[in-house]
């Protein structure tokens, strides 16, 4: 045995000097695991670890949230705020006062001559739930437009809208305790182990302890795909043929749950009269699953005492998004799967805060998940605002999808950005570029001065990131968790509800209005708009308000590593700890009669489909590694060395056909642009797709259509055709190099 | 089974004595799956060694940072392993993350990295990741080949750890190691390398990563003790080197079936293919066609003052002999130089090429200070004696020239000595002078040792021993014969028995080289190991230049034969003959250059598959030249040396 030195020196370890640890929620996706910041004896965030005794996340992290102490000082931070006269002048750092003054004085200016609804507002899932709160109580309250949306239709509308139209709100009904009781679990378009490792793990533990079937449906071979017990290799665009075909399976063979049909949902004869079309002869043609597969699948899934569904982007990002997510709660609502342990319909939301703006913010409806069509729900707001309910508009303006057009037909002449980067995140880039060059105001809120979007800005307000503030997270089960402001904020950047609490006095309505000082009074404003009481009336079906909050504290939260909703006081009154696992689970859903509805859902084939000049599906999706367009994760090393650059997936065969090799570049061409890409040959595609991570700026966005979803009006990102072309690789490279200026 | 009871009252003296909260990271919450399970052991592992490396009451304090206390895992004094489950790691990267911040990790050092290899055709497609950081070897190849002795394998836990404070960043055990453990770290000039997280097993804690992993594929405990919930603990995975170069301490479950043939993203031209006994070896992966290529720029690399050390080392020690072992010899067309002017001269050359060759091996270090270090591990380490080897050469030789100028004539020109004088010096130099030899030959045969590094088939060959020698013969001899001939016709005497003797040695060391390098390729075409894949890169990418060198080296030989058999016949002469000797000592100089820097560009370790961008040599590159490693979050040093 060989042992080395035989005097031994002493071991000498890193320290990185944490003295305390502060709790906090992350930042990034919508997990919502509890977090805990250490700080060295500095004060300085060093590291983060995960909480041990939290239920999300039992003391695991993603690679982001192990490196997410470096978002603080990542570079690219915004210092201070910046101004200019036109978009092609230098930047002037400026004091807040003049800042602000400026943005509240050329809003005013443009309402008054094209009129209020001139100013678009563009907001976020990022910011905390109780600036959500008050940027909606700003915009719709003091500023007045009705062109107003968060970046959260480009990731959930569509789940959104599916969920109100089957059950007469939105509000994810299951948990991911459902993953301990499930008998057969259903995933659309929902790459786990990289979009959602935490949740992923949930599973993998819940599995370890008890196998039950996976299905995993995705046109590319994920890792989850790979696990999957069972694969479908969809087409892409065609998961609603899929879903009809494997309803029509159920009814077909008599596997639906009568009893509840009967109890619980409307609209069955019409629903059944449509699956009837979609024989699974006839729909294996379409969406290219074999007909025995899909049979065997929804015999499995209907057999089963309980099975649950999830889905991510791969449902919500197509033309079909909204009535692919109604076709899952039809599948759900059939075989009697919903509100019960292991059986529902859970979308996995996006960003940390994407429930949070849905909840609260305002942008589609009015908070606590109000409706601006509801006479009731505008007079309740406007009384605990303090403001004219004429104020109110009596139907929902522009989503943020049709605010760009409207910018590009002149009809919106401002527009305010917070913390959303459209430049790299929306569809056809070169038409957003245009888009924003026709603004006569454009100011962008972000912690990030580098953000692609900050190009065509007259304003720049440096926010406050993460935990440098206060303030709750909603996750995708309903868990409204906290952050506990850990640090003050870098430079001279502000809290993002200060900076909309300080515009709003810059308007007189504004200023007659009260504002809470601190995010603790926002969320207590909150929780009385949370129930019903003498000033709010209860929900539709005459239940007690659904989104209630009112028996949290902060203190609460953080002593349950989360709560979720509803959580009401009387909760709170009997001692209750824990929130609300699931929804409707009485069978009691949010349409005025208490009953789902069970919607027919007809597939019309409207993708840019591949074709001779254009003969490969482009695809997107994110990267583990990666958060979004990149401003936070685009700057830390020990995310970004795993993807520093842009590239696509293409099967070899195809690869061999086109002269394309493994790591060269290529250049992508659509019929909206091109991309220069390096080429990755992995088997894990098909032969006639391309797949390309979305966070890159100047890369997929460049190419894809965007084709957008009646209901939701979330774009089709998924789905378009591109060629390949090859290109000169030393001028490739100098292109790549120069489009990544972090 | 049994968690570690993790807040024994005993351990509050650690608590007590930590200075942070980052070490011994002991917290009121901890979930049971970051617990080490204490669920007793086997005796000794699969490869016979024993699992319990002392008592318990022999393990000592590991003294982490200042804290005296010892914990209280009762199994401190077992060899400790990773279990890595293949059909479970989603490739998702938190180990590396919660390693990188566990130990403050620049993004380009990681101590644990995640690669893949994949088969089969969409949809039939398989991905198999794998997590890879120290193994903790049984036989730590890194500990032996260490000049410095920055290595230590403990008693406690069998954990190998490195000491970068020790480390000169000469980057051998980065060689050695079949796993790419250490890491070199080219900016800080050091190594660095997992150390276990020996502090949180001293609180019944397991190790940072594999606390953090998501997808239940990476455990710990005590060797051979299958985890729970794990069915295999294999020593063989694909992709994964051969167990028996450094027993490693990793076991491994994969049962999934996976296809024939299993491919590296990376640029290696490696792949994986099953054999009959269902084992996976490497074999060559065509990656970069079949064109020959010349690839001059690409001969380039940070090993190029390795190149000049070696190459200047084995001239000198050519020379020296050379004209040493003739004049011993009584040689007469070597030794009526022995005692005329150009004979000091000559020696001094000796010198200054090794000081010259020393230099550039020192300035090869990251830590150049350090240099006195490497004499720290003569037991072990074949470098230590290589640079004991050369050094006692350059000062033996150095003190043969002292003690021979004496009886120099041209000395004697001036100053008469008196004949015991001259004696004693004589003797004194032909003593200096057999150890100048000794020592060149002790310091030849290590460097020849050096590169027999299993982990790195394509120098792991008997031809690193006969290109050494067949330079150092062919080499020294034509310096001999570049110094000598000209010297011959100022004196306008007559040269052709020198230059008969010198070409004819020259010859031999070509001809030793050559057939090495013959026997070398054969063994490497036909090959199952990365070595075949490096000769498929000599005969592709640098195709054109090995052609070149070869064809060189074939005239090259035909000249000297023909040189010789001149001589013989008198047939040369003048400086008729000096230009075609120069003619040939240029060509055989490009020859050894070429030919050197061919042996390390294209060596192919065993090292673990890397991803896509990470750990891919081609990525590495490219990043460098088009500027994107000027980022740091990009995660890779600017430029390596």
């Amino acid at each position: 045995m060989l042992f080395g030195r035989r005097k031994k020196n002493p071991i000498k370890l890193a320290d990185k000097g944490v003295m305390e640890w502060k709790y906090a929620t992350c930042s990034y996706c919508s997990v919502g695991c509890s977090i805990e910041i250490g700080l060295n004896s500095e004060g300085r965030a060093v590291t983060t670890r995960g909480v041990g005794g939290a239920d999300v996340n039992r003391g695991k992290l993603c690679i982001k949230g192990l490196s997410e102490a470096q978002i603080f000082e990542a570079s690219g931070r915004g210092s201070e705020p910046l101004i200019r006269g036109k978009i092609f002048e230098p930047w002037q750092s400026c004091a807040w006062d003049e800042a602000l003054d400026k943005t509240a004085d050329e809003f005013k200016r443009i309402q008054e001559k094209y009129g209020r609804d001139a100013v678009a507002v563009v907001s976020t899932g990022q910011i905390m739930t109780e600036e959500f709160y008050t940027l909606g109580k700003l915009v719709r309250g003091v500023i007045g437009t009705n062109n107003y949306d968060g970046n959260t239709t480009l990731c959930m509308a569509s789940a959104v809208s599916g969920y109100k139209r089957s059950f007469g709100s939105d509000g994810p009904p299951g948990c991911y305790d459902d993953f301990e009781h499930t008998e057969c679990l259903l995933a659309f378009g929902s790459n786990l182990p990289e979009q959602h490792p935490i949740i992923y793990w949930r599973l993998k533990e819940a599995l370890d302890k008890r196998k039950f079937p996976v299905i995993v449906v995705d046109p590319r071979v994920t890792m989850f795909a790979q696990f999957a017990d069972i694969h479908l290799a969809i087409t892409p665009g065609t998961d609603l043929v899929l879903l009809n075909a494997l309803a029509h399976v159920i009814l077909d063979e008599g596997l639906q749950d009568v009893e509840y049909l009967e109890q619980h949902c409307n609209g069955f004869a019409q629903m059944r009269e449509l699956v009837q079309l979609y024989n699974p002869v006839y729909a294996a043609k379409i969406c290219g699953i074999d007909e025995d597969t899909i049979r065997n699948v929804a015999r499995l899934y209907a057999k089963a005492d309980s099975a649950m569904s999830i889905w991510t982007m791969g449902i919500n990002q197509s033309t079909h998004g909204s009535d692919g997510v109604c076709a899952i709660n039809n599948l759900n609502l059939i075989t009697g799967n919903m509100g019960k342990p292991g059986g529902t319909s859970l979308s996995i939301t996006g960003q940390c805060n994407a429930m949070g703006t849905r909840e609260w913010s305002s942008c589609s409806g009015l908070p606590g998940y109000r409706q601006l069509e509801n006479e009731n729900h505008r007079k309740e707001v406007a009384a605990v605002w303090g403001v004219d309910p004429a104020l109110f508009p009596s139907e929902r303006g522009l989503a943020q999808t049709d605010i760009f057009p409207a910018i590009e037909a002149g009809e919106i002449k401002a527009l305010w950005l917070v913390a959303t980067n459209p430049m790299t995140s929306m569809a056809n880039s070169p038409r957003i570029r245009k888009t924003l060059e026709k603004l006569e105001f454009c100011v962008v809120q972000d912690s990030y001065q580098d953000a692609e979007s900050v190009q065509y800005a007259h304003v720049f307000l440096p926010g406050a990131v993460w935990a440098e503030k206060e303030g709750c997270f909603t996750n995708t089960e309903r868990r409204v968790n906290i952050t506990r402001a850990s640090q003050p904020p870098f430079a001279q950047s502000k809290p993002d509800g200060w900076i909309f609490t300080q515009l709003a006095r810059r308007w007189q309505r504004g200023r007659a209005m009260q504002w809470a000082e601190t995010p603790e009074q926002t969320f207590e404003e909150m929780k009385r708009l949370s129930c019903a009481d003498g000033v709010n009336s209860p929900g539709a079906n005459g239940s007690p308000r659904m989104l209630d909050i009112s028996g949290m504290t902060y203190d609460k939260i953080e002593r349950a590593r989360g709560l979720q909703w509803p959580f009401r006081e009387s909760d709170a009154q009997q001692g209750k700890v824990v929130g609300t696992a699931r929804l409707y689970s009485d069978g009691e859903f949010q349409f005025p009669d208490g009953k789902a509805r069970l919607l027919a859902l007809p597939y019309i084939e409207n993708n840019e489909l591949p074709c001779g000049d254009f003969p490969f599906w482009l695809n997107s999706g994110r990267v583990v590694e990666h958060f979004h367009t990149r401003t936070k994760t685009g700057k830390i090393g020990n995310c970004n060395k795993f993807s520093p650059t842009a590239y696509m997936e293409i099967n070899p065969d195809a690869a061999a056909e086109q002269g394309v090799e493994h790591m060269q570049y290529v250049r992508l061409v659509s019929r909206r642009g091109d991309a220069i890409v390096l080429a990755q040959l992995t088997q894990r595609v098909p032969y006639n797709m391309v797949f390309i991570p979305f966070h890159f700026h100047e890369c997929v966005n460049r190419l894809s259509l965007g084709l957008l979803d009646p209901h939701s009006r979330q774009p089709a990102f998924k789905q378009s055709a591109v060629r390949i072309e090859a290109c000169d690789q030393a001028e490739a490279a100098r292109t790549n190099a120069a489009m990544r200026t972090f | 089974m049994t968690s570690m009871q993790i807040f024994d009252p005993s351990l509050d003296k650690i608590l007590e004595q930590k200075n942070s909260l980052s070490v011994f990271p002991v917290r009121a919450d901890e979930p049971d799956y970051a617990k080490l399970k204490n669920v007793g052991s086997q005796e000794s592992n699969c490869y016979g060694g024993s699992i319990p490396l002392v008592t318990l009451e022999e393990t000592e304090s590991l003294r982490i940072n200042g804290v005296e206390a010892i914990g209280e895992n009762p199994d401190r004094n077992k060899q400790h392993a990773f279990h890595f489950n293949a059909d479970n790691c989603i490739g998702c990267h938190a180990c590396e993350t919660a390693c990188s911040e566990k130990n403050d990790l620049p993004p380009h050092i990681s101590f644990r990295s995640v690669g893949y290899i994949e088969g089969g055709t969409y949809p039939s497609y398989q991905r198999m990741n794998i997590s890879m950081a120290c193994n903790h070897c049984d036989d730590p190849v890194c500990l032996k080949g260490c000049p410095t002795r920055a290595y230590t394998k403990h008693e406690e836990f069998g954990a190998v750890i490195q000491d970068p404070d020790i480390c000169f960043g000469c980057g051998y055990c980065t060689w050695v190691c079949p796993y790419n453990a250490p890491q070199l770290d080219t900016e800080a000039g050091q190594v660095e390398k997992c150390n276990m997280c020996v502090d949180r097993l001293e609180v019944g804690l397991k190790p940072a990563c594999v606390s953090a992993c998501v997808g239940n594929a990476l455990d710990f405990g005590v060797v051979e003790n299958t985890p729970e919930g794990r069915e295999q603990i294999a020593t063989q995975l694909p992709g994964f080197p051969d167990p028996d170069i450094t027993k490693p301490n990793i076991r491994f479950e994969q049962s999934s079936s996976l296809p024939r043939e299993m491919a590296r993203t990376d640029s290696a031209p490696v792949k994986y293919v099953r054999q009959a006994d269902g084992q996976f070896k490497p074999a060559i992966d065509r990656k970069e066609g079949t064109k020959k290529h010349w690839n001059f720029a690409r001969l380039s690399s940070r090993e190029n003052p390795l190149v000049l050390f070696t190459l200047a080392t084995q001239t000198a020690m050519g020379l020296f002999i050379t004209l040493f072992v003739a004049a011993q010899l009584g040689s007469p067309a070597l030794s009526v130089l022995a005692g005329s002017a150009l004979y000091p001269l000559a020696i001094l050359l000796v010198c200054g090429l090794t000081g010259l060759g020393l230099f550039m091996s020192t300035i090869h270090l990251g830590k150049p200070m350090r240099f006195y270090r490497g004499f720290n591990n003569l037991r072990h380490s074949p470098v230590c004696r290589e640079g004991l080897g050369i050094l006692l050469f350059m000062i033996f030789a150095g003190l043969h020239l002292i003690a021979s100028l004496p009886a120099n004539a041209v000395i004697q020109s001036f100053v008469v000595l008196p004949d015991s004088v001259l004696l004693t010096c004589n003797s004194v130099a032909l003593v200096c002078g057999c150890l100048a030899t000794l020592a060149a030959c002790t310091g030849l045969y290590y460097m020849y040792r050096c590169y027999r590094i299993k982990a790195r088939p394509f120098w792991d060959h008997w031809q690193s021993a006969s290109a050494f020698t067949g330079n150092t013969i062919g080499l020294g001899a034509m310096l001999a014969a570049v110094l000598l001939v000209p010297a011959a016709l100022v004196e306008r005497s007559d040269y052709s028995a020198l230059l008969m003797v010198l070409s004819a040695l020259v010859a031999v060391g070509i001809a030793l080289e050559g057939i090495g390098l013959l026997v070398h390729s054969r063994a490497m075409k036909t090959a199952s190991h990365e070595g075949a894949a490096s000769h498929y890169i000599q005969t592709t990418t640098f195709g054109k230049t090995y052609c070149l060198r070869n064809i060189l080296m074939g005239i090259n030989f035909l000249c000297l034969l023909a040189l010789t058999a001149a001589c013989s016949l008198n047939l040369i002469s003048g400086a008729g003959g000096l230009l075609m000797l120069l003619g040939v000592a240029v060509s055989i100089f490009l020859v050894a250059v070429t030919g050197r820097a061919l042996f390390y560009v294209l060596v192919i370790p065993t090292t673990m598959p890397g991803a896509f961008f990470w750990k891919n040599k081609a990525f590495e590159q490219h990043a460098r030249d088009i500027g994107l490693a000027d980022f740091p979050q990009v995660g890779l040093v600017p430029d390596g040396h």
